[in-house]
Protein backbone atom coordinates (compact mmCIF):
# COMPACT_ATOMS: atom_id res chain seq x y z
CA UNK A 1 0.00 0.00 0.00
CA UNK A 2 0.99 3.64 -0.21
CA UNK A 3 0.90 6.52 2.50
CA UNK A 4 0.22 10.20 1.11
CA UNK A 5 1.82 13.15 3.49
CA UNK A 6 -1.15 15.49 2.05
CA UNK A 7 0.14 18.62 3.70
CA UNK A 8 2.37 18.68 0.92
CA UNK A 9 -0.38 17.35 -1.91
CA UNK A 10 -1.16 19.60 -4.51
CA UNK A 11 -4.13 18.47 -5.61
CA UNK A 12 -2.86 17.74 -8.79
CA UNK A 13 -4.91 14.53 -9.28
CA UNK A 14 -2.27 12.53 -11.07
CA UNK A 15 -1.60 9.72 -9.00
CA UNK A 16 -5.46 8.92 -10.00
CA UNK A 17 -5.05 9.22 -13.75
CA UNK A 18 -2.15 6.92 -13.53
CA UNK A 19 -3.50 4.19 -11.32
CA UNK A 20 -4.71 0.67 -13.20
CA UNK A 21 -6.54 -0.36 -10.03
CA UNK A 22 -8.91 2.43 -9.25
CA UNK A 23 -7.36 2.44 -5.82
CA UNK A 24 -6.78 6.41 -5.42
CA UNK A 25 -9.36 9.09 -6.13
CA UNK A 26 -10.38 12.82 -5.17
CA UNK A 27 -12.99 13.06 -2.86
CA UNK A 28 -13.91 16.23 -1.11
CA UNK A 29 -10.66 18.24 -0.76
CA UNK A 30 -8.32 15.33 -0.70
CA UNK A 31 -6.67 12.70 -2.07
CA UNK A 32 -8.04 9.36 -0.93
CA UNK A 33 -6.44 5.84 -0.98
CA UNK A 34 -8.30 2.53 -1.02
CA UNK A 35 -5.88 -0.27 -0.08
CA UNK A 36 -7.82 -3.13 -0.26
CA UNK A 37 -7.97 -2.42 -3.94
CA UNK A 38 -3.87 -1.30 -4.15
CA UNK A 39 -1.82 -3.49 -6.44
CA UNK A 40 1.71 -2.23 -5.00
CA UNK A 41 2.55 -0.70 -8.78
CA UNK A 42 3.83 2.11 -6.95
CA UNK A 43 3.09 4.41 -10.12
CA UNK A 44 1.46 7.37 -7.90
CA UNK A 45 4.51 7.42 -5.92
CA UNK A 46 6.96 7.73 -9.18
CA UNK A 47 4.45 10.08 -11.03
CA UNK A 48 3.25 12.62 -8.03
CA UNK A 49 5.12 15.81 -8.60
CA UNK A 50 5.12 17.15 -5.24
CA UNK A 51 6.95 13.88 -4.18
CA UNK A 52 4.41 13.16 -1.22
CA UNK A 53 3.23 9.46 -2.01
CA UNK A 54 5.48 6.72 -0.39
CA UNK A 55 4.93 2.91 -1.22
CA UNK A 56 5.10 0.29 1.06
CA UNK A 57 5.70 -2.89 -1.12
CA UNK A 58 3.92 -6.02 0.29
CA UNK A 59 2.81 -4.16 3.45
CA UNK A 60 -1.32 -4.47 3.76
CA UNK A 61 -2.01 -2.82 7.46
CA UNK A 62 -2.08 1.32 7.49
CA UNK A 63 -0.46 1.19 10.65
CA UNK A 64 2.16 -0.80 9.43
CA UNK A 65 2.79 1.75 6.76
CA UNK A 66 2.99 4.97 8.60
CA UNK A 67 5.68 3.01 11.21
CA UNK A 68 7.15 1.76 7.70
CA UNK A 69 7.42 5.55 7.01
CA UNK A 70 8.88 6.31 10.35
CA UNK A 71 5.60 7.73 11.87
CA UNK A 72 5.46 6.32 15.54
CA UNK A 73 2.60 3.47 15.11
CA UNK A 74 -0.14 3.58 16.89
CA UNK A 75 -1.02 1.52 20.24
CA UNK A 76 -1.91 -1.75 19.35
CA UNK A 77 -0.57 -1.57 16.06
CA UNK A 78 1.37 -5.08 14.31
CA UNK A 79 4.96 -5.10 14.09
CA UNK B 1 -38.25 6.53 -19.47
CA UNK B 2 -38.16 9.34 -17.56
CA UNK B 3 -34.96 11.84 -17.57
CA UNK B 4 -33.77 14.82 -15.10
CA UNK B 5 -31.90 16.33 -17.86
CA UNK B 6 -31.27 15.71 -21.88
CA UNK B 7 -26.95 15.18 -21.02
CA UNK B 8 -25.35 15.23 -17.93
CA UNK B 9 -21.59 16.64 -17.95
CA UNK B 10 -18.83 15.50 -15.82
CA UNK B 11 -16.49 18.51 -15.04
CA UNK B 12 -16.59 22.29 -15.75
CA UNK B 13 -13.13 23.26 -17.24
CA UNK B 14 -13.09 24.20 -21.00
CA UNK B 15 -13.98 21.45 -22.66
CA UNK B 16 -17.39 20.75 -20.17
CA UNK B 17 -17.97 24.56 -20.00
CA UNK B 18 -17.85 24.75 -24.11
CA UNK B 19 -20.06 21.41 -24.67
CA UNK B 20 -23.00 22.54 -22.28
CA UNK B 21 -23.38 26.31 -23.84
CA UNK B 22 -23.20 24.59 -27.06
CA UNK B 23 -25.90 22.42 -26.30
CA UNK B 24 -27.66 24.94 -24.34
CA UNK B 25 -27.55 26.90 -26.86
CA UNK B 26 -29.35 24.66 -29.00
CA UNK B 27 -32.03 23.89 -26.78
CA UNK B 28 -31.11 20.94 -24.55
CA UNK B 29 -31.14 20.65 -20.93
CA UNK B 30 -28.18 20.40 -19.12
CA UNK B 31 -26.35 19.44 -16.07
CA UNK B 32 -22.61 20.19 -15.23
CA UNK B 33 -21.46 18.68 -11.95
CA UNK B 34 -17.80 19.61 -10.48
CA UNK B 35 -16.47 17.74 -7.90
CA UNK B 36 -14.32 20.58 -6.81
CA UNK B 37 -15.84 23.49 -4.29
CA UNK B 38 -15.12 26.48 -6.89
CA UNK B 39 -15.06 26.14 -10.89
CA UNK B 40 -11.53 26.87 -11.53
CA UNK B 41 -9.37 26.16 -8.47
CA UNK B 42 -7.14 24.77 -8.08
CA UNK B 43 -4.89 25.68 -11.41
CA UNK B 44 -2.82 22.94 -12.75
CA UNK B 45 -1.50 24.72 -15.04
CA UNK B 46 1.11 26.95 -17.48
CA UNK B 47 -2.05 28.70 -18.57
CA UNK B 48 -1.08 29.67 -22.03
CA UNK B 49 -3.21 29.62 -25.01
CA UNK B 50 -3.24 30.62 -28.38
CA UNK B 51 -5.89 33.41 -29.30
CA UNK B 52 -7.12 31.39 -32.83
CA UNK B 53 -9.24 28.98 -30.73
CA UNK B 54 -11.08 31.61 -28.82
CA UNK B 55 -11.60 34.17 -31.96
CA UNK B 56 -12.97 31.06 -33.23
CA UNK B 57 -15.70 30.43 -31.28
CA UNK B 58 -16.59 34.35 -31.38
CA UNK B 59 -16.12 34.69 -27.37
CA UNK B 60 -14.19 37.81 -26.61
CA UNK B 61 -11.91 37.22 -23.30
CA UNK B 62 -12.92 39.68 -20.36
CA UNK B 63 -9.30 41.72 -19.03
CA UNK B 64 -9.98 39.98 -15.89
CA UNK B 65 -9.16 36.19 -17.29
CA UNK B 66 -6.01 37.47 -19.11
CA UNK B 67 -2.88 38.15 -17.45
CA UNK B 68 -0.24 38.93 -20.56
CA UNK B 69 -0.72 38.82 -23.89
CA UNK B 70 2.00 36.97 -25.55
CA UNK B 71 3.60 37.93 -28.50
CA UNK B 72 6.17 35.53 -29.77
CA UNK B 73 8.31 32.63 -28.12
CA UNK B 74 11.99 31.86 -27.30
CA UNK B 75 13.37 29.00 -27.37
CA UNK B 76 16.56 28.41 -26.08
CA UNK B 77 19.24 25.09 -26.85
CA UNK B 78 20.83 22.99 -24.60
CA UNK B 79 24.37 25.77 -25.40
CA UNK B 80 21.95 28.72 -24.76
CA UNK B 81 21.48 29.72 -28.24
CA UNK B 82 17.98 31.54 -28.13
CA UNK B 83 15.71 31.56 -31.34
CA UNK B 84 13.49 34.38 -31.12
CA UNK B 85 10.24 33.14 -32.69
CA UNK B 86 7.56 35.40 -33.73
CA UNK B 87 4.31 34.06 -35.86
CA UNK B 88 0.57 33.58 -35.53
CA UNK B 89 1.01 30.47 -33.95
CA UNK B 90 3.11 31.77 -30.77
CA UNK B 91 0.54 34.67 -30.60
CA UNK B 92 -1.85 34.44 -27.46
CA UNK B 93 -2.23 34.88 -24.07
CA UNK B 94 -1.41 33.75 -20.26
CA UNK B 95 -4.29 33.43 -18.44
CA UNK B 96 -6.06 34.19 -15.22
CA UNK B 97 -6.73 30.57 -15.50
CA UNK B 98 -9.27 30.62 -12.54
CA UNK B 99 -11.11 33.63 -13.75
CA UNK B 100 -10.73 31.87 -17.19
CA UNK B 101 -12.81 28.98 -16.17
CA UNK B 102 -15.25 30.69 -14.40
CA UNK B 103 -15.90 32.81 -17.31
CA UNK B 104 -16.53 29.62 -19.62
CA UNK B 105 -18.36 28.26 -16.79
CA UNK B 106 -20.53 31.33 -16.78
CA UNK B 107 -21.25 31.74 -20.44
CA UNK B 108 -22.83 28.41 -20.13
CA UNK B 109 -24.94 29.25 -17.15
CA UNK B 110 -25.80 31.88 -19.14
CA UNK B 111 -27.29 30.02 -22.03
CA UNK B 112 -29.24 27.99 -19.28
CA UNK B 113 -27.41 25.23 -18.60
CA UNK B 114 -27.15 24.07 -14.50
CA UNK B 115 -24.15 23.59 -12.57
CA UNK B 116 -23.73 22.29 -9.19
CA UNK B 117 -20.03 22.43 -8.02
CA UNK B 118 -18.81 19.98 -4.69
CA UNK B 119 -20.19 17.37 -6.61
CA UNK B 120 -19.07 14.30 -7.23
CA UNK B 121 -20.02 11.43 -9.96
CA UNK B 122 -19.45 7.93 -8.04
CA UNK B 123 -21.04 5.81 -10.40
CA UNK B 124 -23.24 5.37 -13.57
CA UNK B 125 -26.72 4.85 -13.74
CA UNK B 126 -27.19 1.76 -15.71
CA UNK B 127 -30.79 0.77 -17.18
CA UNK B 128 -31.54 -2.42 -19.17
CA UNK B 129 -27.61 -2.52 -19.28
CA UNK B 130 -27.46 1.29 -20.89
CA UNK B 131 -26.07 4.15 -19.30
CA UNK B 132 -29.17 6.10 -18.29
CA UNK B 133 -27.41 8.12 -15.25
CA UNK B 134 -24.95 9.38 -12.87
CA UNK B 135 -25.00 8.81 -8.84
CA UNK B 136 -23.84 12.00 -7.49
CA UNK B 137 -22.53 12.97 -4.42
CA UNK B 138 -22.60 16.65 -2.89
CA UNK B 139 -20.04 17.45 -0.27
CA UNK B 140 -19.54 13.51 0.28
CA UNK B 141 -23.20 13.02 1.29
CA UNK B 142 -25.24 10.13 0.47
CA UNK B 143 -25.28 9.35 -3.26
CA UNK B 144 -28.48 10.49 -5.32
CA UNK B 145 -29.43 9.50 -9.02
CA UNK B 146 -29.90 11.57 -11.61
CA UNK B 147 -30.82 10.72 -15.07
CA UNK B 148 -30.22 11.77 -18.69
CA UNK B 149 -29.68 9.60 -21.68
CA UNK B 150 -26.31 11.08 -22.48
CA UNK B 151 -23.64 11.51 -20.19
CA UNK B 152 -20.65 13.11 -21.04
CA UNK B 153 -16.86 12.61 -19.45
CA UNK B 154 -15.13 16.08 -19.30
CA UNK B 155 -13.41 14.85 -16.29
CA UNK B 156 -9.95 15.76 -17.13
CA UNK B 157 -6.57 13.62 -16.45
CA UNK B 158 -8.59 11.86 -13.15
CA UNK B 159 -11.30 10.66 -16.36
CA UNK B 160 -12.74 7.92 -13.44
CA UNK B 161 -16.48 7.86 -14.80
CA UNK B 162 -14.98 7.30 -18.19
CA UNK B 163 -12.83 4.22 -16.77
CA UNK B 164 -15.94 2.85 -15.46
CA UNK B 165 -18.07 3.19 -18.71
CA UNK B 166 -15.28 0.88 -20.41
CA UNK B 167 -12.82 3.18 -22.10
CA UNK B 168 -8.98 2.72 -21.87
CA UNK B 169 -8.34 6.05 -19.49
CA UNK B 170 -5.25 4.97 -17.43
CA UNK B 171 -2.33 6.80 -18.69
CA UNK B 172 1.19 5.16 -18.60
CA UNK B 173 4.25 6.86 -17.35
CA UNK B 174 6.40 7.21 -20.42
CA UNK B 175 2.82 9.19 -22.30
CA UNK B 176 3.15 11.94 -19.32
CA UNK B 177 4.75 14.61 -18.66
CA UNK B 178 5.30 15.09 -14.63
CA UNK B 179 4.69 19.17 -14.24
CA UNK B 180 5.61 21.70 -10.98
CA UNK B 181 5.79 25.25 -11.07
CA UNK B 182 5.58 28.22 -9.38
CA UNK B 183 4.30 31.90 -9.84
CA UNK B 184 6.94 33.86 -9.25
CA UNK B 185 7.76 37.88 -9.03
CA UNK B 186 9.98 40.06 -10.19
CA UNK B 187 10.83 38.94 -13.28
CA UNK B 188 10.79 41.36 -15.98
CA UNK B 189 9.49 39.89 -19.03
CA UNK B 190 9.30 41.17 -22.61
CA UNK B 191 6.07 39.32 -23.21
CA UNK B 192 7.66 35.82 -25.16
CA UNK B 193 6.95 32.82 -23.77
CA UNK B 194 10.74 31.50 -23.24
CA UNK B 195 11.36 27.37 -23.31
CA UNK B 196 14.43 25.83 -22.41
CA UNK B 197 15.35 22.44 -23.49
CA UNK B 198 17.64 20.22 -22.56
CA UNK B 199 18.43 16.65 -21.30
CA UNK B 200 20.53 18.39 -18.14
CA UNK B 201 17.54 20.99 -17.91
CA UNK B 202 14.61 18.64 -18.03
CA UNK B 203 14.82 15.11 -19.13
CA UNK B 204 12.36 14.26 -22.03
CA UNK B 205 10.81 18.04 -21.23
CA UNK B 206 11.48 21.33 -21.01
CA UNK B 207 11.34 24.70 -18.20
CA UNK B 208 9.14 27.06 -19.47
CA UNK B 209 8.74 30.95 -18.54
CA UNK B 210 5.10 32.46 -19.30
CA UNK B 211 5.24 36.14 -18.50
CA UNK B 212 2.31 37.03 -16.55
CA UNK B 213 0.74 40.76 -15.34
CA UNK B 214 2.62 42.98 -12.95
CA UNK B 215 6.42 41.78 -13.24
CA UNK B 216 5.16 38.40 -12.79
CA UNK B 217 5.56 34.82 -14.61
CA UNK B 218 4.86 31.09 -14.42
CA UNK B 219 8.15 29.42 -13.93
CA UNK B 220 7.71 25.80 -14.55
CA UNK B 221 8.82 22.51 -16.01
CA UNK B 222 7.62 18.79 -17.37
CA UNK B 223 9.79 16.32 -17.20
CA UNK B 224 8.81 12.61 -18.79
CA UNK B 225 7.30 10.46 -15.92
CA UNK B 226 9.20 7.38 -17.23
CA UNK B 227 12.48 9.32 -15.72
CA UNK B 228 10.50 9.87 -12.69
CA UNK B 229 12.16 8.69 -9.65
CA UNK B 230 14.28 6.43 -12.29
CA UNK B 231 17.38 6.82 -10.01
CA UNK B 232 19.65 7.97 -12.88
CA UNK B 233 18.39 11.53 -12.84
CA UNK B 234 21.20 14.07 -14.48
CA UNK B 235 21.29 15.85 -11.19
CA UNK B 236 22.32 12.84 -8.94
CA UNK B 237 19.40 13.18 -6.98
CA UNK B 238 17.55 9.68 -6.03
CA UNK B 239 15.29 9.99 -9.19
CA UNK B 240 14.54 12.54 -11.34
CA UNK B 241 12.40 14.83 -8.59
CA UNK B 242 10.59 17.86 -10.37
CA UNK B 243 10.88 20.15 -8.11
CA UNK B 244 14.90 19.47 -7.64
CA UNK B 245 15.63 20.11 -11.93
CA UNK B 246 13.56 23.52 -11.38
CA UNK B 247 15.40 24.71 -8.20
CA UNK B 248 18.58 23.75 -10.14
CA UNK B 249 17.28 26.16 -12.99
CA UNK B 250 16.09 29.23 -10.94
CA UNK B 251 19.01 28.68 -8.96
CA UNK B 252 21.09 29.80 -12.09
CA UNK B 253 18.90 32.00 -13.56
CA UNK B 254 20.33 35.56 -13.34
CA UNK B 255 16.89 37.03 -12.72
CA UNK B 256 14.72 34.65 -11.04
CA UNK B 257 17.39 33.59 -8.33
CA UNK B 258 16.30 36.27 -6.41
CA UNK B 259 12.74 36.44 -6.92
CA UNK B 260 9.89 34.92 -4.75
CA UNK B 261 7.56 32.34 -5.58
CA UNK B 262 3.58 33.25 -4.45
CA UNK B 263 2.00 30.16 -5.78
CA UNK B 264 3.07 26.18 -5.90
CA UNK B 265 1.20 24.49 -8.32
CA UNK B 266 1.86 21.40 -10.36
CA UNK B 267 0.23 18.73 -12.37
CA UNK B 268 0.72 15.46 -14.33
CA UNK B 269 -0.22 15.84 -18.28
CA UNK B 270 -1.03 13.59 -21.11
CA UNK B 271 1.49 13.82 -24.39
CA UNK B 272 0.81 10.45 -25.59
CA UNK B 273 -1.97 9.43 -27.91
CA UNK B 274 -5.65 10.01 -27.58
CA UNK B 275 -7.62 7.29 -26.45
CA UNK B 276 -8.70 4.60 -29.60
CA UNK B 277 -12.21 5.44 -29.32
CA UNK B 278 -14.83 8.47 -27.83
CA UNK B 279 -17.50 7.06 -27.84
CA UNK B 280 -20.30 4.53 -26.47
CA UNK B 281 -23.91 3.91 -26.00
CA UNK B 282 -25.37 7.64 -23.77
CA UNK B 283 -21.57 8.50 -23.53
CA UNK B 284 -19.12 10.97 -24.56
CA UNK B 285 -15.52 11.53 -23.66
CA UNK B 286 -14.25 14.90 -24.60
CA UNK B 287 -10.78 17.23 -24.20
CA UNK B 288 -8.10 15.58 -21.63
CA UNK B 289 -10.33 13.09 -20.13
CA UNK B 290 -10.04 11.52 -23.61
CA UNK B 291 -6.61 11.65 -24.10
CA UNK B 292 -7.09 15.22 -26.56
CA UNK B 293 -4.01 17.13 -25.65
CA UNK B 294 -1.18 18.57 -27.38
CA UNK B 295 2.55 15.77 -26.88
CA UNK B 296 4.56 18.29 -27.67
CA UNK B 297 3.94 21.25 -25.55
CA UNK B 298 0.77 19.66 -23.33
CA UNK B 299 -1.79 21.92 -23.88
CA UNK B 300 -5.08 21.15 -23.46
CA UNK B 301 -7.10 24.23 -23.66
CA UNK B 302 -7.33 24.89 -26.91
CA UNK B 303 -7.88 21.55 -28.23
CA UNK B 304 -10.73 20.99 -25.54
CA UNK B 305 -12.63 23.73 -26.81
CA UNK B 306 -12.76 23.10 -30.44
CA UNK B 307 -13.22 19.55 -29.66
CA UNK B 308 -16.40 20.58 -27.93
CA UNK B 309 -17.76 22.21 -30.21
CA UNK B 310 -17.62 18.99 -32.39
CA UNK B 311 -18.93 17.17 -29.93
CA UNK B 312 -21.63 19.51 -29.36
CA UNK B 313 -22.90 19.75 -32.64
CA UNK B 314 -23.31 15.50 -32.41
CA UNK B 315 -24.96 15.67 -29.18
CA UNK B 316 -27.11 18.30 -30.95
CA UNK B 317 -28.13 16.11 -33.53
CA UNK B 318 -28.63 12.95 -31.31
CA UNK B 319 -30.85 15.03 -29.48
CA UNK B 320 -32.97 15.75 -32.08
CA UNK B 321 -32.95 12.43 -33.56
CA UNK B 322 -33.91 11.52 -29.77
CA UNK B 323 -31.03 8.69 -30.70
CA UNK B 324 -27.88 8.50 -28.18
CA UNK B 325 -27.04 5.05 -29.39
CA UNK B 326 -23.09 4.83 -30.38
CA UNK B 327 -23.41 5.26 -33.77
CA UNK B 328 -25.43 8.73 -33.44
CA UNK B 329 -22.73 9.50 -31.75
CA UNK B 330 -20.07 8.41 -33.87
CA UNK B 331 -19.83 11.18 -36.19
CA UNK B 332 -17.88 13.60 -33.18
CA UNK B 333 -14.87 10.44 -33.31
CA UNK B 334 -14.92 9.83 -36.64
CA UNK B 335 -14.67 14.03 -37.41
CA UNK B 336 -12.22 14.67 -34.48
CA UNK B 337 -9.79 11.96 -35.88
CA UNK B 338 -10.01 13.12 -39.75
CA UNK B 339 -9.64 16.71 -38.23
CA UNK B 340 -7.35 17.03 -35.04
CA UNK B 341 -6.31 13.79 -34.61
CA UNK B 342 -4.07 14.05 -37.60
CA UNK B 343 -2.49 16.98 -36.56
CA UNK B 344 -1.97 15.48 -32.80
CA UNK B 345 -0.59 12.46 -34.64
CA UNK B 346 2.23 14.42 -36.40
CA UNK B 347 3.02 16.04 -33.02
CA UNK B 348 3.57 12.78 -31.12
CA UNK B 349 5.85 11.91 -33.85
CA UNK B 350 8.05 14.78 -33.30
CA UNK B 351 7.44 14.50 -29.25
CA UNK B 352 8.69 10.65 -29.78
CA UNK B 353 11.25 11.60 -32.64
CA UNK B 354 12.92 14.74 -30.23
CA UNK B 355 12.87 12.61 -26.67
CA UNK B 356 16.03 10.53 -28.95
CA UNK B 357 17.86 13.60 -29.30
CA UNK B 358 21.15 13.93 -26.67
CA UNK B 359 22.04 18.10 -25.73
CA UNK B 360 24.42 17.72 -29.20
CA UNK B 361 21.93 17.07 -31.19
CA UNK B 362 19.90 19.93 -30.29
CA UNK B 363 22.57 22.57 -30.19
CA UNK B 364 23.06 21.12 -33.64
CA UNK B 365 19.33 21.90 -34.80
CA UNK B 366 18.94 25.25 -33.06
CA UNK B 367 22.43 26.06 -34.73
CA UNK B 368 20.38 24.91 -38.18
CA UNK B 369 16.85 25.91 -38.45
CA UNK B 370 15.31 29.41 -39.11
CA UNK B 371 12.23 31.06 -37.91
CA UNK B 372 10.34 29.59 -40.68
CA UNK B 373 11.62 26.07 -40.06
CA UNK B 374 10.08 26.18 -36.51
CA UNK B 375 7.03 27.00 -38.16
CA UNK B 376 6.56 24.49 -40.76
CA UNK B 377 7.76 21.38 -38.02
CA UNK B 378 5.21 22.75 -35.57
CA UNK B 379 2.64 22.97 -39.09
CA UNK B 380 3.75 19.22 -39.34
CA UNK B 381 5.67 19.69 -42.71
CA UNK B 382 8.72 18.13 -41.56
CA UNK B 383 10.84 17.48 -44.59
CA UNK B 384 12.71 20.81 -45.45
CA UNK B 385 14.13 21.47 -41.87
CA UNK B 386 15.21 17.26 -41.80
CA UNK B 387 16.68 18.19 -45.00
CA UNK B 388 18.80 21.01 -43.88
CA UNK B 389 19.70 18.92 -40.26
CA UNK B 390 20.58 15.47 -41.75
CA UNK B 391 22.69 17.78 -44.80
CA UNK B 392 25.01 18.60 -42.10
CA UNK B 393 24.47 15.34 -39.72
CA UNK B 394 23.75 12.89 -41.75
CA UNK B 395 23.93 10.22 -38.38
CA UNK B 396 20.56 12.17 -37.47
CA UNK B 397 18.79 10.31 -40.40
CA UNK B 398 18.14 7.47 -38.35
CA UNK B 399 15.87 9.08 -36.02
CA UNK B 400 14.59 12.43 -37.88
CA UNK B 401 13.57 9.81 -40.79
CA UNK B 402 10.85 8.47 -38.79
CA UNK B 403 9.11 12.03 -39.52
CA UNK B 404 9.69 12.06 -43.49
CA UNK B 405 7.40 8.35 -43.08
Amino acid sequence: MITIEHAGCIFCVGCSSVCPANAIEAVGTRMKHYPEKCIDCGLCAKVCPANVITLHKGVKDPCQAKAHQGHAAPKGAVK
Amino acid sequence: MKYDHDAIVIGGGPSGSTFARYCAAAGMDVLIIDKRKEIGIPVRCGEGLGTREVLAQGLELPKRCISAEITGAKVVAPSGKEIVWKDTQTTGWVLERKMFDKWLCELAVDKGVKVHTYTRATELVKEGGRIAGVKLSHGGKEPYEVRAPLVVSAEGMESLMARAAGFKTVHSLYDVDTCYQYEMKPYDHQNLIELYFGNEIAPRGYVWIFPKSDRKANVGIGIGGNYMNAKKGASGVDGADPKVYLEKFIASHPQLKDSSTLIDFGGVISVGAPMDEFVKDNFMVIGTAAKQVDPIHGGGIAIAMETAALAASTAIGAHKGKDFSRSALLPYETEWKATLGKKMAKRLMLRKVMEKLNDGDLDYIFNTITQKDLNDTMDGKFAAPVAKVVAGRPQLLKVLGALLS
